[in-house]
């Protein structure tokens, strides 16, 4: 075999961990607050020798619980700051998204999905969907949650991440799971395209020549406390109406449409070509925003196909989003496993095909 | 090309991650697709370790494949757990310091070499690794010396550079190493 050595490739080999670390860095992230737990302990350890190095501000913390206040401080002062764990720790971390969302502070997330319930095991899963659609804490609250299924999304969607949190001052966090965290893939480094957002408005930077600020979840009184509900929930209604993201292909002809979110994206666009191949006809579709959900989209899909099958690495957890935004117009169905590897591309071909028939 | 795929094995400490490294890297610097996937226990030392690096022109999409067309097993306990994974006509490459010479089936092609040996003979038990991927090299056709070069040059970390005369050399003895018809 003959090779030509690309000249100048600005393609690096990388794990998913350092991507999203060297990318919350080139995001402008000033302060990172964590807690080690595989398989995302990468990203703590790049943080801890770049920040300092950087003179930005990085505490290996006592706690997840700790870890997630320490953002919720910094954030409060209107400065780009992160923590990443991995699910049994991200739940240590519930009560205080909560109250970040209601403080309207720009907390960033990063989740690397193991397996759960409980301690579980350090293999990668999928099943913190909900734990990140839907949450642990209290009250009406919605996370921005993305999804990442390559190396290079990992570093697209941090800075995503990182813009939406500060645009729309919502805890925002990235999805990935235990495979993308520990897998290698050449990809190339862009520069932060985003805006940076002014915070002077409402940030507490010391009161110094103006009025002091507060920051404070909690309204005495019934009015103002609905009033500030009702305005995080226009928000959520701006995010739904401008962020979702999705990708598809071949949902025009397809007689059922396969959905998934994450890295099983990969495994599922190659049973879809091998089903493609044998005359089938499947389609595509991935929600990448899981908050805002491609509720529309999924609708007028629905409209298309004769069915939908949804595939996760989990016990159906995407399932009953899919199911309200299908609103049961076609039938949805589902395929999927609770932990460890992912599903082969043969499993997937033969869990479409056995709808087909 | 169709995609190919690739499986490196053995102990914890053998240097099986870093191998598969090097080898992603090499298939990276010449113009590939290629993912690389670990997997390890929580041992130190001494447990099993593997990596899946799978290559293709197109963009890589399915990682933890069925089948692999090519494994190297550094000991016994991953050619017996890795033998019966490998594609019809796919080649097992077999370190026989530290595994028997049995062939366990018949539809794939074997390559057995004292890779421990040959780099205790290199003065450092520790270049088995990249000896191997010599040997793949040349076994496999998909990856040339020159890539391999490279690669270890970009993965091999500035303090360590002091090692890279010796490891380029275990590549080229890896890669001349006579290959016995099986």
């Amino acid at each position: 075999m003959t090779e030509c050595l690309v000249k100048n490739n600005k393609k690096v080999l990388i794990k998913g961990n350092y991507a999203i670390a060297q990318a919350a860095i080139k995001a402008g992230c000033e302060c990172y607050f964590g807690y080690p737990i595989t398989p995302q302990s990468e990203i703590g350890e790049y943080m801890s020798g770049k920040m300092q190095e950087l003179h930005r501000a990085y505490v290996s913390a006592e706690s997840e619980l700790a870890a997630i206040n320490m953002v919720v401080g910094a954030c409060s002062t209107g400065a780009k700051a992160m923590t990443s764990s991995s699910s049994c720790a991200v739940a240590l971390m519930q009560e205080a998204l909560s109250y970040a969302t209601s403080d309207e502070l720009p907390v960033v997330l990063v989740s690397v999905m193991r397996a759960g319930p409980g301690l579980g095991n350090i293999y990668p899963s999928q099943g913190d969907y909900n734990q990140a659609t839907v949450g642990g804490g209290n009250g009406d609250y919605k996370l921005i949650v993305l999804s990442p299924s390559t190396v290079q999304e990992c570093i697209d969607l941090t800075y995503k991440t990182f813009y939406l949190a500060h645009k729309y001052r919502n805890p925002a966090v990235l999805l990935a799971d235990g495979l993308l965290g520990q897998m290698m893939e050449p990809v190339e480094f862009t520069d932060y395209p985003y805006p940076a957002i002014d915070h002077s408005d409402w940030a507490l930077t010391g009161a110094k020549g103006r009025p002091a600020r507060k920051i404070r979840s909690y309204a005495p009184l019934e009015g103002p406390q609905c009033e500030h509900v009702k305005n995080l929930f226009n928000k959520y209604k701006l995010l739904e109406e401008n962020e979702v993201m999705y990708e598809e292909f071949d949902v025009e002809d397809a007689d059922i449409v396969v959905t998934c979110f994450g890295s099983l994206a990969r495994n599922v666009k190659s049973a879809i070509k091998t089903c493609r191949a044998k005359g089938l006809k499947v389609g595509f579709f991935r929600p990448i925003t899981l908050f805002p959900f491609p509720n529309r989209r999924l609708a007028e899909i629905a409209g298309m196909t004769k069915k939908i099958l949804v595939t996760e690495v989990n016990m159906g957890q995407m399932l009953r989003d899919v199911k309200l935004a299908v609103n049961g117009k076609v039938p949805v169905s589902f395929y999927g496993k609770p932990v460890g590897a992912w599903p082969n591309v043969d499993d997937i071909v033969e869990a479409i095909e056995k709808e087909l028939n | 090309m169709s995609e190919k795929n690739f499986i490196i094995a053995g102990f914890g400490g053998q240097g099986v991650l870093l191998a598969g490294e090097v080898l992603a890297n090499a298939f990276m610097l010449a113009g590939k697709n290629v993912t690389w996937y670990p997997c390890y226990g929580a041992e130190m030392r001494g447990g099993t370790v593997n990596c899946e690096i799978v290559m293709n022109d197109e963009p890589v999409s399915a990682v933890n494949k069925k089948e692999a067309d090519f494994v190297i097993a550094l000991n016994q306990a991953s050619f017996n757990k890795f033998v019966s994974k490998i594609k019809k006509g796919g080649l097992m490459i077999v370190n026989s310091s530290l595994a028997k010479e049995i062939k366990t089936r018949s539809d794939i092609n074997y390559l057995f070499a004292p890779i421990t040996k040959l780099a205790e003979n290199l003065g450092n038990i520790k270049m088995t690794n990249i000896l191997a991927l010599g040997l793949l090299a040349k076994a496999s056709k998909l990856v040339s010396v020159d890539s391999l070069s490279h690669a270890l040059d970009t993965v091999i970390p500035p303090h360590r550079k002091n090692l890279l005369p010796l490891n380029l050399k275990a590549l080229q003895i890896g890669y001349e190493y006579d290959l016995q018809p099986v």
